[in-house]
């Protein structure tokens, strides 16, 4: 999902558009937000002028990005490393004056991306934790178990699932990592002589749980359906999907009970022994008749 | 010994009707399976009769030789899982339907999916 080039790329145009002193890059002002799953570690420090939607985690430069993004940033005479950071932001501007190349360098046609045409709010999202609603009564309506035998597509779909769910005003709670399940088989490598030599092999089942609290039940199944149609390579899907009732639903099914026997009146009029079955003759004469043995074929 | 050989050819199906690796035990093993499952419920029928204390002994004991006189290949001990790749009878993993000896050439050529070499 994370791709970390474009990640720190971002983090980049972020950094040179608004001048952050290096001392507040360095120590943490801000509490760290929760982590709901395992993403890439995010910087704590949010930048006030990042692009990002209201729910969403702000675009935070990576702590690997930033101090790459300095040295770069300034021109090449002067010795990148021993720079002050505090003028590192102001030092190209300067020498875009004077020298003005004809190819921008890279960390300027960046920042001029990130002002200028923006990513849409929904395609920045994917570089950001999923978005979540908010659970209302906590009922649970659907369980999504996800299978895999590797973690890489587990987490992939599960991240995409969870998103889909947002889009689709579904609010969720997960994933949970289930207890893995491990397969092992033992095998002689060769004949049975040499039992000592044995080969072990095993097959570790991920899995995660991600549930589906007070949805829509057209809702879950449409976002259970979209997941079947968008379905990743190896990774496996079981759902289990609860129906709630009012608590009228014993005066409701009373009523039915009507409707119900008259539409059981034809099938339940079969119920019993057959009349022209029940003949003179023994099990045998059924069991030698024609239909019997043209069945058996012998 | 010669009625059974020729019985035999009743289950056999007129055109072959499996893929993949074909062997002759392979193909009379698939033979049972067919024979148990068309004869299943004259089967039961039969095994029902003679369990049950309410039909007369004469009855009963009809039903016991009747069964006893079905055919070998409709009798569902016959049935052997065998392996699907190369036949053998022996150590058939019953999670893949492949001898011992094929899964560890599949696993190790990485052809059965999450299966890899374990060491703890």
């Amino acid at each position: 999902m994370f791709s970390y080039t474009s990640r720190s790329l971002i983090g980049v145009s972020t950094s040179l558009r608004v001048p952050v002193p290096f001392r507040s890059l360095s120590s943490p002002t801000q509490p760290t937000p929760p982590e709901q799953e395992k993403t890439p570690v995010q910087d704590p420090t949010s930048t006030p002028a990042a692009a990002a939607p209201a729910e969403a985690a702000p675009v935070t430069p990576t702590p690997a990005a930033t101090p790459d993004a300095t040295p770069v940033a300034t021109p090449a005479a002067t010795p990148a490393a021993t720079a002050p950071a505090s003028i590192a932001p102001v030092a190209p501007m300067e020498a875009e004056q004077i020298t003005e190349p004809k190819v921008k360098e890279w960390s300027e046609r960046l920042g001029a991306f990130g002002e200028e045409n923006r990513l849409p709010r929904s395609v920045q999202a994917i570089y950001l934790r999923p978005l979540r609603r908010k659970v209302e009564y906590g009922l649970p309506v659907c369980d999504l178990q996800l299978r895999s035998y590797s973690v890489r597509n587990v987490e992939f779909f599960t991240d995409f699932a969870i998103r889909a769910a947002y889009y689709l005003n579904l609010p969720v709670s997960g994933p949970v990592p289930l207890p893995r399940i491990v397969e092992r088989w033992t095998v002689p490598r060769s004949n049975f002589v040499h039992k000592k030599s044995q080969e072990n092999f095993e097959r570790i089942t991920l899995r995660r749980l991600v549930q589906i609290k007070d949805g829509n039940p057209q809702a879950v199944q449409a976002w259970l359906a979209f997941l079947r149609k968008h379905a990743f390579y190896g990774v496996g899907m079981k759902a289990n999907v609860w129906e709630h009732d009012s608590l009228d639903a014993g005066k409701a099914m009373d009523a039915s009970v009507a409707e119900v026997e008259e539409a059981l009146r034809p099938e339940l009029a079969q119920f019993g022994q057959r009349k022209d079955n029940s003949g003179p003759g023994t099990i045998f004469d059924t069991l030698n008749n024609e239909r019997f043995a043209e069945r058996k074929r012998l | 010994m010669s009625k059974t050989t020729k019985m035999a050819g009743l289950f056999r199906p007129k055109k072959l009707d499996l893929s993949g690796f074909v062997n002759t035990r392979l193909i009379r093993d698939n033979n049972k399976r067919m024979a148990f499952e068309q004869t299943e419920p004259e089967r039961q029928a039969l095994r029902y009769m003679i369990r049950n204390t309410s039909l007369s002994g004469r009855v009963r004991a009809q039903a016991q030789l009747q069964l006893a006189q079905m055919h070998p290949y409709t009798r569902p001990t016959q049935i052997k899982n065998r392996c699907v790749a190369s036949g053998t009878a022996r150590s058939v993993f019953r999670d893949f339907r492949i001898n011992r000896y094929q899964f560890r050439m599949q696993a190790l050529a990485g052809e059965l999916p999450g299966v890899r070499k374990a060491s703890w």
